[in-house]
């Protein structure tokens, strides 16, 4: 088609798409945007030790360390808890399943990865806590640990299946070579799939990442839902509080009111920061590897 | 799959068109939420209320008696459930709320049944206060057993918590450090006290059962205990109204529905859940409330 | 060699064995949803309405609610999500304006939903003064999927061989006309598996919802533009915090069960054809 310019073309198709891609593409802009405007009431309120500040108490103090250290807790612990298996999974998945169980393999974990959170957040607040209080001989097992426990779970297919399309776009010939010069297959795939699919890998485990920091309902019933850092500061047996969590147990209460809920909407607004850097690092790394 | 959204859409299809026939028409709409303690007498009413008033429908939710004062006040909701009393604060930024009582109910301090069972009947109002401030940690410092004591807090904006603090340290608005957890709604804090075997919790008796007990509170010399009894003749010294909360005089489909709460039918309903109807002119046959399951 | 050989055995076994255990911890979870649920269901849970705020009667208009928040929000997704797509292959040219398209799309479906649910709240409910309503709800959680859709259709647009396009091309149709005879007949498995995929993820969204959307009793059906519905995520949600009942234990996962039922029909149609789709190219 010959076109000098993007707008040769005016016919109604073009604008009616084009208000429809306009729409698309700038609901992130809008939405960040947002995010901004609105919480400028508490900085105004509170300064930028908002970010630092530990007391939250609704129409007092705003500080939200409690909770961004909550986030990090919560999905640090599903990261380090996860990656063995997912990637124990991917690795046999996409090495050394033969192609139909392979595909029957692929088709579970899709599955899997659409169980809404309320789901796991059923499990967690009727089970899960009260084993983790009896396993762990804890008072009580609301805490940053069962937190992270359910977490690990959920994003368990999400990583596995990425992992497992970045271990298998590995080209067939390395493998062959490999094997040819005489390693094992094991050998083979810690010393040259893996290393090849590294970005792919890593991808992965950055969105799954971001999923996890994103996840309100389950987290909001097994986390304790309190806002404190735990004493000491690494004990993850202590209850405490994530951002989504914190924002979908006041945001009924704060609907649209002055400094509290920009206060809610500021840590949503940190976030949303945290979680697009993490899913920005992410889609560089899956797409290197492609 | 064509065979799956058909199906679908045959089940939802004739619902639809009956919907789409009402939408056309409309009907009034009361939107009442707020404090979980008012909560299940104002729903059982309101199933009352609508099968002898087909063309009001009234919806509720929860969210805490904030939620409600505040929404009465912005006009989100048409009646606010509070079980506290408006602040200063909240009078000032809303002009003309309107309070209307339908009953009364007490918040009693109450454990898992365990740790009453294993003796601890009673705790002073400063022992309480101690614990929740973080200074008494263990059940044994009380009489209990030697187990640490599982404080569970509630969410800020609710009535229950704010009638509590009150009652505790003189500020409704006090910090808890010692707290351990924090529930929402009455349903939540209930289910975790008798999910643990040594907590702590704050909790409209109304919602007291087999897990969760009631202690008695020692004070002035005396030990009272958290019955209705107690509370209809004034002993008690955590009792709050029950509130509805509008925005100026109730009136339309609003003001019938408050009537109805307020008559022998619907006092006899606050009665039933648990609580104390406002003229109680009959004696209470349940000690705990309609939650004990 | 004895060595190697054995540090091999050791790692496949490591890997049997974590693998095993993953599966089994996924399996437990499918398991105890479909032990604990199924005692509560019977044809009346199904159809009933719920009383004595979920301890007695059923789901119905839970159920309902649901499907009209997911299908509502695929029907006002659709449209935008197939536009855009076609603006993006058909008029976007230049390869950066494409690439800044494709990340704006992609950070989309990053966005923790709770933050859909706080900005989708004031621009809809306040800004529209829609309040907290179905049709805020059916908004927010259409702009939640629409990277889902639109990724997928993207996709089946793209690898449209060219000679189809070319064959139109040389038939002299306009990009309206291109789209409509090629394009769009062609890309169909797409917009089928996107859509589908969306509900899915519409369906189990609770925390966008909750707060903008729903109420917990007293709703049947919406009556009005401005009325929120009762799903089975929030219903699930407010049963969960009486996890000390036993009655509203089993409801809840009844409700559970009759949820992951609604997404699991979904994602499995969508399998369905795309293995069908796979089964074709091989031909």
């Amino acid at each position: 088609m010959i076109q000098h310019s993007m707008f040769h073309e005016k016919g109604p198709v073009f604008w009616w798409t084009g208000l429809a891609g306009v729409m698309a593409a700038g609901t992130i802009v809008i939405l960040f945007a947002s995010l901004v405007i609105e919480s400028v009431p508490v900085f105004k309120a509170e300064g930028i030790s908002f970010l630092w500040g530990v007391d939250w108490f609704a129409g007092e103090n705003y500080g939200a360390l409690p909770m961004i250290f909550g986030s990090l807790a919560v999905t640090g612990l599903a990261v380090v808890m996860v990656l063995p298996f997912a990637l124990a999974s991917a690795i046999l998945t996409s090495e050394f399943l033969s192609g139909r169980a392979r595909l029957m393999v692929k088709a579970a974990m899709e599955l899997l990865a659409g169980v809404p959170g309320i789901i796991y957040g059923l499990m967690g607040i009727s089970l899960l806590t009260i084993w983790v209080r009896d396993v762990f001989g804890l008072i009580d097992g609301n805490t940053l640990f069962t937190a992270g426990l359910l977490l690990a779970v959920m994003i368990l297919p999400t990583i596995m299946t990425l992992s497992e399309d970045a271990l298998s776009s590995v080209p067939g010939e390395l493998r062959d070579t490999a094997l040819s010069l005489g390693l094992t297959r094991m050998e083979t795939v810690t010393k040259v799939v893996v290393p090849q699919a590294l970005p792919g890998l890593a991808g992965a485990v950055f969105l799954g990442i971001g999923r996890a920091m994103g996840e309100t309902i389950a987290v909001m019933l097994v986390i304790g839902g309190i806002d404190r850092l735990p004493q000491p500061w690494f004990n993850l047996f202590a209850p405490g509080q994530s951002i989504p969590s914190k924002i979908g147990r006041e945001a009924a209460e704060a609907l649209g009111f002055d400094v509290q809920w920009s206060a809610l909407i500021a840590l949503g607004l940190v976030l949303f920061v945290m979680v697009m850097t993490l899913t920005f690092a992410g889609n560089v790394l899956l797409r290197k590897a492609r | 799959m064509l065979l799956v959204l058909f199906g679908t859409g045959a089940w939802v299809l004739p619902g639809l068109s009956g919907w789409v026939q009402v939408f056309a028409q409309g009907s009034t709409v009361i939107r009442i939420a707020g404090s979980t303690t008012v909560l299940p007498i104002v729903s059982r009413a309101a199933e009352r209320f609508q099968s002898r008033h087909p063309s009001i429908k009234i919806t509720v939710n929860a969210g805490g008696s904030g939620v409600g004062i505040h929404g009465a006040g912005t006009g989100r909701f048409d009646i606010g459930l509070a079980s506290r009393e408006i602040t200063p604060n909240e009078n000032q930024r809303y002009a003309s709320l309107h309070t209307t009582v339908i009953g009364r109910d007490a918040v009693a301090c109450v454990v898992s049944s365990e740790i009453f069972h294993a003796g601890v009947r009673t705790l002073s109002k400063r022992q309480i206060g101690y614990i929740y401030l973080g200074k008494i940690t263990n059940w044994k410092q009380v009489g209990g057993p030697d187990r640490p004591i599982v404080v569970i807090d509630k969410e800020t904006h609710r009535g229950t918590r704010h009638v509590f603090m009150h009652y505790l340290f003189g500020n409704s608005k006090a910090r808890a450090p010692g707290a351990r957890l924090v529930t929402g709604s009455n349903n939540e804090e209930q289910a975790k006290i008798a999910q643990s075997d040594s907590a702590i919790g704050m909790l409209s008796i109304a919602w007291m059962n087999e897990d969760v007990a009631g202690i008695g509170i020692h004070e002035g010399g005396q030990v009272i205990q958290p019955t209705l009894d107690n509370v209809r003749n004034g002993r008690f010294p955590i009792a709050r109204n029950l509130n509805l909360i509008t925005a100026g005089q109730p009136a339309g489909a609003v003001k019938l529905f408050i009537d109805y709460l307020l008559s022998e039918e619907g006092q006899r309903l606050v009665a039933e859940s648990g609580y104390i109807p406002i003229h109680s002119p009959h004696a209470v046959s349940r000690v705990a409330g309609s939650h004990s399951k | 060699m004895n060595r190697r050989l054995l540090k091999e055995r050791l790692s496949m076994f490591a890997l049997y064995g974590l693998t095993a255990g993953g599966g089994l911890i996924l399996a437990v979870i499918l398991i105890t949803v479909f032990t604990k649920g199924a005692p509560a269901l019977s044809v009346s849970f199904l159809f009933e309405a719920s009383r004595n705020f979920g301890l007695e009667g059923g789901i119905f208009y839970q159920t309902l609610g649901t499907l009209i928040l997911m299908a509502g929000a695929a029907l006002v997704c659709l449209p935008v999500a197939l536009g855009s797509v076609l603006f993006q292959t058909e008029f976007l040219h230049s390869p950066q304006l494409k690439k800044i398209f494709r990340l704006l799309i992609y950070s989309l479906n990053a966005v923790p939903t709770i933050i859909f649910g706080l900005i989708g709240y004031l621009f809809f409910g306040v800004f529209l003064e829609a309040g907290v309503s179905w049709v805020t709800g059916v908004l927010i959680l259409a702009v939640m999927i629409l990277p889902t859709l639109h990724v997928s259709i993207h996709e089946a647009v793209e690898t449209i061989p060219k000679h189809y396009r070319e064959a139109g091309l040389a038939l002299g149709l306009s990009p309206g006309q291109q789209m409509r005879a090629v394009i769009l007949p062609q890309s169909l498995h797409g917009i089928v598996t996107g859509t589908l995929l969306g509900l899915a993820r519409a369906a189990g969204e609770t925390a966008a919802i909750m707060f903008t959307a729903t109420a917990f009793s007293g709703v049947d059906l919406p009556q009005s533009w401005t009325d929120p519905v009762t799903t089975l995520q929030t219903h699930i949600l407010v049963l969960a915090q009486e996890a000390a009942n036993p009655e509203a234990l089993t409801n809840a996962w009844g409700a559970g069960l009759v949820l992951l039922a609604i997404v699991f029909i979904l994602i499995t149609a969508t399998l369905w054809i795309r293995s069908g789709l796979e089964m074709e190219a091989e031909r």
